[in-house]
C-alpha cells in the first residue's frame, strides 16, 4: 500500500513547534531545579540564622524563670503561622511560637540530630532545623511549612509558564503563516504542472521560484526537452518512413499497370521485371526500417567477444557473388584475428552495409578492398572502392535518414548509413568517411575507440 | 501531348514514362530539379509531372522559380508528402494539381488532360471544330458522327491545333508538341501529317499561314 505523502508544510510546522515546546519545557525544568536549589539554600540559611538568634537569646535568658508551660511568642506577620520555633531545656519546652506544637518538631532525646530534617506534623510537611543551644541540654527547633516553599516555587514556575502558554499558540500561528508562505512556490509549481496539458512539453516557467527549486525546475525542463526531442524524432521518423514507402509502392503500381496494358511482349516483360525489382526494393526498405527501429528500441544489446576478421570474411563471402555478377573484384585482407567486445549480429549488419554500399554504388569492373587490422591495440576495419566516391558536402550528409546521394542510378533506401552510424554508436566505434587514397573511390574507416 | 516528367526514383520514373506513353503522351524524363527547371524554361511542354523530393533542387523550388519566370506550363505535383500544409504550400507556389503517390496511371492521365484543357480555356473534355470532334481520353476523332482513323502523330497534331484553335502554330512548335527526346524528326514530317489530316478530314479545317505555320479556325459561335 502506498504511504500517504506527508505535507511538507505540516512537517515543518510541527517540527519547529515540537522543538520550541521541548526547548521551553527544558528551560522550565532547569529553572525549577535552579530555583528549588537556591530557594532551599536561602530559606535553610534563614532557618539556621533564626535558630542562631534563638540560641543566643536563650543563653542570655538563662537563670530567669521560664514560663511554666513555655511562653508563646506573639504572631507578628501573616506569614508567621508558616514559621514556628521551639526551645527545649533539659527536655522541657521553654519557649515556642504560637503555632508550634508542644512536642519537639523533629527527633529529640537520644535521636536528636543537629541539622535539617523534613518532617510531617499533622498533615503538614515541615522543614525543621534542629540545633543545640549554648549548652547541650538546650535544643532549639526552627521550622517552616514546606508548602510555603512550594508556593514560592509554583509562583516562579507560573511566571515562566504563563508567557510560554500564551506565546505558543501565537508562535504556532506565526509559524503556520511563515511556513505556508515559504512553501507557496512549491504549491504554485504543483498547480502549474497539474494545469498543463499532458502533451505539453514546453519548458516550465515559474515567477518567484525559490532558489532551492531551481534545480528541480531545471531538471524537469531538461526532461521535457529530451522527451520533446524524442517524440519529434519518433514523429519525423514515422512520417518519413511512411512517405518513403510510398515511392516504391507507386513504382510497383505503375509498372504493374504498364505490364497489364502493354501488348508488346518485350516491353511487358520489362515492366514485370521492374515490378519485381520494386517489390525487392520495398522489402529491403522495410527490412532496413525494422533493423533501425530495433536498434532504436534496444539500448543495450547483448555484448560478447567478436572477431572482426572472421565477421568480415563471412560478409565478403556472402557478397562476393553480387560483386562478381557486376564484374567487380572484391578482396579481403584480414590475416590475423581482431577481437573486440560487441554484438556479432549488429556488427555483421554494420560490415554488410558498408561492403554492400561499396558493391552497390561502384560501377562494374570496380575494385573493392576490405581490410581488418590490429593497430596500436585498436581494431580497424577499412572498406574502400574504386568507384566515383562522394563530394565532401555529400559525405557530411551521409547518415541523415533517407538521404540519398543525388543522381545515383542505384535506388537505395537512404537508411544504410543511419544503421551503420547507429550500430557504431552502440559499440563506441569511430566511423570516418573519406576519399580512398589507394583506390580513389570512397574509403570508410571503422575504429574502436576504447 | 508532350509532357515533362521529373522523378528521381528510377523504377517509378520508368513506370510512369512507359504508362503515360501507352496512354498517348510524349514523355521526357528528367531525374533532378535543376534539369527539370532547365527543360521547363527551354521547351513549351503541354504539362509537367513534378516530384517534390528531387535531388539538387527540390520540386517546390523548381515550381516557384519557373512561376517567377512567368512560365505557365500546367504542373501536376506528384509526391509522397500528403499533409494539408504541404498540399497548400505546393498549390500556393503555383502547382495546378497535387497528387499523392501511389497514383493510378489512368487517373494521372485524366488529371493531366484536365490540366491541359483548363490551361487552354476549354470547359469540356471533348474538343470540337466545325463538324470534327476529338476526345483526348479515348483518342477518338469523329467527323459528322462518323469515326475517323488517325495515326498517333496525326491525332497529336490535330489535338495540338484544336487546343490552340485561333492561334497560328509554327512548324517548330508543332514538332515540339509531337516528338519527345531521341525521336527522329524528318524535316517535312509536319507537312506530311498535315497533308494526311486534310485528306481524311477535308481541306477547310486547317489553314496554312504561309511562312508562319498552321492554324485551326476557332468556331464562330452559332447565333
Amino acid at each position: 500500500m502506498p504511504s500517504t505523502p506527508r505535507s511538507l508544510q505540516n512537517r515543518l510546522l510541527f517540527g519547529v513547534l515540537g522543538v520550541v515546546v521541548c526547548v521551553g519545557l527544558g528551560t522550565v525544568v532547569m529553572t525549577w531545579r535552579d530555583v528549588h536549589h537556591e530557594l532551599d539554600e536561602l530559606l535553610d540559611g534563614h532557618l539556621a540564622q533564626a535558630a542562631a538568634v534563638l540560641v543566643v537569646q536563650q543563653a542570655q535568658t538563662v537563670g530567669e524563670e521560664p514560663p511554666s508551660d513555655g511562653a508563646d511568642a506573639p504572631v507578628l506577620h501573616r506569614y508567621a503561622p508558616k514559621v514556628a520555633f521551639q526551645i527545649f531545656h533539659e527536655g522541657e519546652l521553654t519557649l515556642r511560637s504560637a503555632n508550634a506544637p508542644a512536642t519537639p518538631m523533629a527527633a529529640a532525646g537520644k535521636d536528636f540530630k543537629d541539622g535539617f530534617a523534613t518532617v510531617s506534623i499533622g498533615d503538614t510537611a515541615w522543614r525543621v532545623f534542629s540545633t543545640y543551644g549554648a549548652k547541650d541540654d538546650v535544643q532549639v527547633y526552627v521550622g517552616e511549612t514546606q508548602n510555603s516553599r512550594d508556593s514560592i516555587l509554583w509562583a516562579v514556575l507560573r511566571s515562566t509558564l504563563w508567557p510560554m502558554a500564551i506565546a505558543l499558540p501565537l508562535l504556532a500561528l506565526a509559524l503556520w503563516w511563515a511556513v505556508s508562505r515559504g512553501v507557496a512556490p512549491l504549491r504554485q509549481m504543483g498547480h502549474a504542472l497539474a494545469l498543463r496539458q499532458p502533451d505539453t512539453l514546453t519548458p516550465l516557467t515559474l515567477d518567484g521560484a525559490a532558489s532551492e527549486m531551481l534545480p528541480m525546475v531545471d531538471a524537469l525542463n531538461a526532461l521535457f526537452g529530451r522527451i520533446a526531442l524524442l517524440l519529434e524524432a519518433e514523429r519525423r521518423f514515422t512520417a518519413d518512413a511512411s512517405h518513403e514507402l510510398r515511392t516504391p509502392i507507386a513504382a510497383i503500381r505503375a509498372q504493374a499497370q504498364v505490364a497489364l496494358a502493354e501488348t508488346d511482349d518485350a516491353l511487358r516483360r520489362h515492366a514485370l521485371h521492374n515490378t519485381l525489382a520494386g517489390c525487392d526494393r520495398a522489402t529491403r526498405l522495410v527490412e532496413q526500417l525494422l533493423t533501425l527501429s530495433r536498434l532504436d528500441a534496444a539500448d543495450a544489446p547483448a555484448m560478447g567477444d567478436v572477431d572482426l576478421s572472421a565477421l568480415a570474411r563471412q560478409v565478403a563471402a556472402d557478397l562476393a557473388p553480387k560483386a562478381i555478377a557486376k564484374g567487380q573484384t572484391l578482396a579481403l585482407d584480414a590475416p590475423t584475428p581482431c577481437h573486440l567486445p560487441g554484438n556479432d549480429t549488429l556488427l555483421a549488419v554494420l560490415v554488410r552495409n558498408l561492403v554492400d554500399n561499396a558493391v552497390r554504388y561502384s560501377p562494374p569492373a570496380a575494385h573493392i578492398q576490405v581490410t581488418v587490422r590490429q593497430q596500436d591495440g585498436h581494431c580497424l576495419l577499412r572498406v574502400e572502392d574504386s568507384g566515383p566516391g562522394l563530394e565532401e558536402a555529400e559525405r557530411a550528409r551521409l547518415g541523415e535518414r533517407f538521404f540519398r546521394v543525388p543522381g545515383n542510378p542505384e535506388a537505395g533506401s537512404g537508411l544504410g548509413w543511419s544503421i551503420v552510424k547507429r550500430i557504431a554508436a552502440v559499440h563506441r566505434l569511430q566511423v570516418q568517411v573519406e576519399r580512398s587514397t589507394e583506390l580513389g573511390g570512397l574509403g570508410v574507416w571503422v575504429r574502436t575507440t576504447a | 501531348m508532350r509532357i515533362l516528367l521529373a522523378e528521381d526514383d528510377p523504377l517509378l520514373g520508368d513506370g510512369l514514362r512507359a504508362g503515360l506513353r501507352q496512354l498517348g503522351f510524349q514523355v521526357d524524363w528528367v531525374r533532378d530539379g535543376e534539369a527539370a527547371e532547365r527543360e521547363l524554361r527551354a521547351q513549351p511542354y503541354t504539362a509537367a509531372v513534378l516530384d517534390l523530393g528531387l535531388p539538387r533542387k527540390n520540386g517546390l523550388e523548381v515550381l516557384s522559380a519557373i512561376r517567377q519566370a512567368r512560365i505557365t506550363t500546367p504542373i501536376l505535383v506528384l509526391t509522397a508528402r500528403d499533409t494539408v500544409p504541404e498540399r497548400i504550400r505546393g498549390l500556393d507556389l503555383g502547382a495546378d494539381d497535387y497528387v499523392v503517390k501511389p497514383v493510378d496511371l489512368d487517373e494521372l492521365a485524366a488529371r493531366l488532360r484536365a490540366l491541359v484543357r483548363r490551361a487552354h480555356g476549354q470547359p469540356q473534355e471533348c474538343l470540337s471544330a466545325q463538324d470534327v470532334t476529338l476526345e483526348p481520353a479515348s483518342r477518338a476523332v469523329q467527323q459528322a458522327g462518323v469515326a475517323v482513323a488517325l495515326s498517333t502523330r496525326e491525332f497529336d497534331l490535330l489535338h495540338a491545333l484544336m487546343l490552340n484553335a485561333g492561334r497560328v502554330l509554327s512548324r517548330e512548335q508543332l514538332e515540339q508538341h509531337l516528338y519527345s527526346w531521341g525521336q527522329e524528326v524528318d524535316s517535312n514530317a509536319i507537312e506530311v501529317h498535315i497533308h494526311n489530316l486534310r485528306r481524311k478530314l477535308g481541306n477547310s479545317l486547317i489553314h496554312t499561314v504561309r511562312g508562319v505555320g498552321y492554324m485551326l479556325a476557332r468556331d464562330t459561335p452559332t447565333p
